[in-house]
């Protein structure tokens, strides 16, 4: 019992020499490494650790990785972006059909965080922490809140300030301007 | 006829002569069957393209390895053709198989740049473009055509899947059947036909970018085939399990596992089902039999 309770300490203090001899007899098997460093262990004892240097090492692992599973509750956000991409359907027509400031601000409001949602997606799927390092996904996040808030402001001052989201729209796409102002 | 030479073999002589001669004869009858109708034949050359890489070659990068194989003596799919590669002209080209029927799932990988199993899926012989074989595509590769599939059947082991009922105390395993009428028998089909081999996943782009915290549409369509059982109890505990913004909601619906399935499954939609019961839009129907009723 005593002697492999300090077997086991030993080994786990040999680790290092454990890696230097698979990387140097990639061949053998697992449990031969594991045995000769035990019985290595046995004969000479924690001394032999420190004779290691610390080279450049091949990662072994014998157990599966264990991954970080994602925390938190998405299904009300999912739930939420539904609806709104349904909504989008009837918003869209209504606003340009019978504009008015509160149809406007609807149509603002639903297609910025229609977008920003989908911007997001995009931003967790290509700038992963794993490729492109912890900052970068952060400031990318961030930039994407100021440019949305940025965005609904202005549409916003346009809304209040001007002839309007849906008005706007129109006028720009008027061969020349004159039509859309005759009926606005 | 054959059975009976090694059976005869195998009762005169001891078990490892008898193990060689019967390898003899089993060869000889195969090269015979293969080699005499199309003997006269002029050969029909087909070039396979396939990607090599080996861990015992230190830092040499993975590349295409050009292999030109007669189609007149060859099998008509892929497998085939890799079968008659490995023992014909490179025995160290390394790939998975087993079943050869397409049941067992081994033999996933990319031909002709689509996910599908080698062991259905035909040779075109007439074209003379070379056919490309690929390991799963984003996979670890372990050797040539061998993905490292851990984290794969690591998720999968995360869904439990297996049956899991409240009252085990009541119900003794094994004593009596669970019941399930037919209706709810037949909301499994089209789920348990799946045979893991991975093509769906990792035709997923989600997946690719995500794979250690979005499940994948082959384990997602298992998640809901064991959420939508009517003989399973904890529905609840498995859905809450998938709440999170990565297990399912990485899902974009971009619909490539549906497209590649070699097996002719949906797991676009088994996710898209298992969506709405999250948010409720949908519910679990209650079973419509008593499952438990021969318990007691």
């Amino acid at each position: 019992m005593l002697s492999s309770v300090l077997l086991r300490g030993v080994g786990r203090s040999n680790a290092a020499s454990l890696i230097k001899s698979v990387r140097l007899s990639p061949l053998k098997a697992y449990s031969t490494i594991v045995a000769n460093t035990q019985r290595q262990a046995l004969t000479k004892p924690i001394v032999l650790a420190k004779q290691v240097a610390p080279l450049a090492m091949r990662q072994i692992s014998v157990s599966a990785p264990r991954m970080a599973s994602a925390s938190g509750n998405h299904t009300g956000l999912w739930t939420l972006e539904r609806l709104v991409s349904v909504g989008l359907l009837a918003v869209i027509p209504a606003a340009f059909a019978a504009p008015s400031q509160v149809l406007d601000a609807l149509l603002a409001i639903s297609v910025v965080i229609h977008t920003h949602w989908g911007v997001e997606a995009m931003i967790v799927d290509y700038l992963r922490p794993g490729v492109v390092g912890n900052v970068l996904p952060k400031v990318a996040h961030i930039a994407l809140i100021i440019i949305s808030v940025a965005t609904l402001g202005g549409l916003f001052y346009f809304i209040k300030n001007d002839i309007g989201l849906a008005n706007g729209i129109k006028r720009f796409w008027a061969i020349k301007g004159k039509d859309s102002e005759n009926k606005a | 006829m054959l059975v009976n030479e090694a059976r005869q073999v195998l009762s005169r002589a001891s078990s490892l002569a008898a193990r060689h001669q019967l390898r003899a004869i089993s060869n000889t009858t195969q090269l015979e069957q293969q080699a005499q109708p199309k003997a006269a034949q002029e050969p029909q050359i087909k070039k396979f393209e396939i990607y090599r890489w080996s861990p015992d070659n230190a830092g040499e990068k993975p590349h295409m390895q050009t292999y030109e194989v007669n189609m007149r003596e060859c099998g008509p799919m892929v497998l085939d053709a890799l079968i008659k590669i490995k023992n014909e002209i490179d025995p160290t080209l390394t790939f998975r198989r087993s079943c050869r029927e397409g049941i067992c799932g081994s033999c996933a990988m990319n031909i002709g740049g689509v996910n599908t199993l080698a062991c259905i899926s035909k040779i075109d012989a007439t074209s003379s473009k070379p056919l490309k074989v690929y390991p799963l595509p984003h996979m670890y590769v372990v050797r040539d055509l061998v993905p490292d599939m851990n984290n794969f059947y690591e998720q999968y082991k995360n869904i439990q899947p297996w049956l899991q009922r409240k009252n085990e105390a009541v119900e003794q395993k094994g004593k009596a059947q669970y019941l399930q009428s037919v209706e709810d028998r037949s909301k499994l089909d089209g789920l348990y036909e799946c045979i893991l081999c991975a093509c769906c996943s990792t035709a997923c782009p989600s997946y690719w970018w995500n794979a250690e915290k979005y499940l994948g549409p082959a384990v997602l369509m298992q998640a809901y085939r064991w959420i939508i059982d009517s003989r399973d109890e904890n529905s609840v505990e498995r859905l809450s399990k998938l709440k999170d913004p990565f297990s399912v909601y990485r899902c974009h619906t971009i619909m490539n596992c549906t497209r590649t399935c070699p097996k002719g499954l949906n797991p676009g939609r088994a996710i898209a089902e298992i969506k709405k019961l999250l948010s409720g839009l949908a519910s679990k129907p209650a079973p419509k039999m008593e499952t438990a009723a021969l318990h007691k």
